[in-house]
């Protein structure tokens, strides 16, 4: 009896899915658990990337990079600002662009290809391009801000131009994702409600911010979790254009954590910090998609 | 009507302005590398155009080798990445319950990981295995991500087929395999392809994992050209040019296969 019951619950179905899932765990096991496990036991010893004594020190390696004043008065503070300003800015601009192009005219095949390019660019090119436009000598940026009659910028000498110019960047390589899923967004919600408020004689920024974003919530709200949780993890546009410099002011984390490991060689701390940041973002994660569905529930 | 009129055209030239914002960096790049050495800090002025960059930068043996083993990744991760996310994805599409469950719970918490907490351990996994700085060390990792970041899209496509021939087919004999295989396979090819370019561009584009598990016994492309900035970041119109030619699968997706894209880009 107990045999059939467990013949029943891993029987021929639960076989083929295992079969269909297999590949992919072991993968999944091998190449992210499996050194997620052993970052974690390298940050509980003395682990130099070369000649390693493995000590357990217990909690020595956290403690560390939370007393840290760059970790927690530079890298921190910075990771969230991008996070923030870039998911905003990319938030606003797409779905304006959304709304614009939520209708039909000519030429809109060539306007969406246009605006879908900077999607497909690879960061570390679209880094090396805006590098090159801010140049302090060359750059087009500064012909045209001389131009304007102001005296050039060495833009990336000051650590706010420099994030600025990060944030813009990320905005530019990411509001075309932002479009692409808001225009799908607002093809898919009812047109009837929207009439009837224009009928009811609703201008239309009203009908926007009553109907039209209410409405829009859902797909918002997954939007704001994905990107905050990517942008969070951002490495490459920050590590190509300004490598955390002027004097390390424009760190963010995932750069701190490459650093303390692979420049500093100190594998342990650098585990540290990574573990530190993943269980930040899972946090922030969560405490982004509850508030998120909250908002939602108390517009219902 | 004279109103509608002006609206019409602010319109018009508000998104013309958009776009030429949003293509002035690429078109930018391009025309940079289209100057000669002499003339590339003045862009702006001058009328000479040439060539000679392309040739220049093709001629220099890393490039080349990087180009190469770029394209070579990302096909190979791309043929082998769509095998396990296809059927991971029509397993979480057409299964409830308690495996499929967890499974979706797993993928989407390492969806959220950030990639430095795995990768940084990865390196010393990689170093005691002796794959460091080779075509499997990078070629694993990217397909772990694949499976993180395009399973539950290939799940979209395949909830868009209906099961019910499947189910027909397995009542008249078929076994499930054969009604995977035979039956909701070909119904999913338009979801393969669309999946199969942003792998490809996906993993063409990659520069944190390329960064730490390889070296200069293969060079990618974007860890190439993220040296190149820092210390020949003077020879502007070689940089351009490299830049130009990366970006090239870009354009040519984005002028070509866009509905594939757009059809890809679901939440």
């Amino acid at each position: 009896m107990k045999a059939a019951r467990a013949h029943a619950r891993f029987g021929e179905r639960e076989r083929f899915m295992l079969a269909l899932i297999l590949p992919a765990v072991l993968i999944l096991i091998s190449f992210q658990i499996i050194p997620i496990l052993i970052g974690a036991n390298a940050s509980f010893r003395v682990y130099p990337l070369f000649h390693p004594t493995k000590t357990w020190v217990g909690l020595t390696n956290y403690i560390r990079i939370l007393t840290d004043p760059l970790f927690y008065g530079t890298v921190l503070p910075n990771t969230f600002l991008f996070m923030t300003c870039s998911v905003t800015g990319g938030l606003v601009a797409g779905l304006s662009l959304a709304m614009m192009l939520n209708r039909p005219f000519r030429g809109a095949r060539l306007v969406r290809t246009v605006i879908l390019l900077p999607l497909m660019i690879a960061p570390v090119v679209a880094a090396i391009m805006i590098t090159w436009m801010f140049n302090d000598q060359f750059g087009i940026v500064n012909v045209v801000w001389q131009a304007l009659g102001f005296e050039p910028v060495v833009w990336f000498l000051y650590r706010w131009t420099s994030m600025a110019i990060v944030v813009l960047t990320d905005i530019w390589l990411w509001t075309p994702w932002f479009t692409i899923i808001l225009l799908a967004g607002l093809q898919s919600i009812p047109i009837e409600p929207r009439e009837a408020a224009m009928i009811d004689g609703a201008g239309p920024w009203l009908i926007f911010w009553k109907v039209t974003l209410p409405l829009l919530r859902p797909v918002l709200m997954v939007c704001i979790v994905i990107r905050s949780i990517d942008a969070f993890r951002v490495f490459d546009i920050v590590w190509v254009i300004t490598k955390g410099e002027p004097f390390r002011s424009t760190e963010v984390f995932s750069i701190y954590a490459y650093k303390q490991a692979f420049i500093y060689l100190n594998f342990d701390q650098g585990s540290a910090a990574a573990i530190i940041g993943a269980i930040i973002i899972m946090i922030v994660g969560g405490v982004l998609y509850w508030g998120l569905s909250r908002l939602l529930e108390v517009s219902r | 009507m004279l109103k509608a009129g002006w609206k019409r055209a602010f319109f018009g030239l508000s998104l013309a302005a958009i776009c030429l914002l949003i293509a002035f960096p690429i078109l930018w790049i391009l025309l940079t590398s289209l100057r000669p050495a002499s003339e590339v800090f003045y862009v702006h002025r001058g009328t000479h155009f040439t060539l000679r960059n392309f040739l220049e930068v093709l001629a220099k043996p890393e490039i080349k080798r990087s180009f190469f083993n770029s394209g070579l990744i990302a096909t190979l991760a791309t043929i082998l990445s769509l095998q396990v996310t296809i059927t991971s994805g029509y397993m979480l599409s057409r299964f409830r319950g308690r495996m499929a469950n967890t499974w979706f719970g797993l993928i989407y918490l390492f969806r959220a990981i950030p990639y430095i907490a795995w990768v940084l351990p990865l390196y010393v996994v990689e170093q005691s295995l002796g794959i460091l700085d080779s075509y499997w060390g990078l070629l694993l990792p990217h397909m772990s991500v694949h499976i993180c970041f395009f399973s539950w899209l290939m799940k979209g496509f395949f909830d868009g087929i209906d099961p019910d021939m499947e189910f027909a087919a397995q009542i008249d004999g078929c076994s499930r395999w054969g009604a995977f295989l035979k039956i909701a396979l070909p119904q999913a090819v338009p979801g393969i392809a669309a999946l199969a370019i942003l792998t490809w561009l996906w993993t063409w584009n990659e520069f944190l994992f390329a960064l730490i598990l390889t070296g200069s016994r293969t060079p990618m492309l974007t860890v190439t050209m993220a040296q190149f900035v820092h210390e020949l970041g003077i020879e502007w119109n070689l940089m351009s040019a490299t830049a130009v030619m990366a970006l090239a699968p870009a354009i040519l997706v984005t002028l070509f296969a866009q509905e594939y894209v757009v059809k890809g880009l679901r939440v």
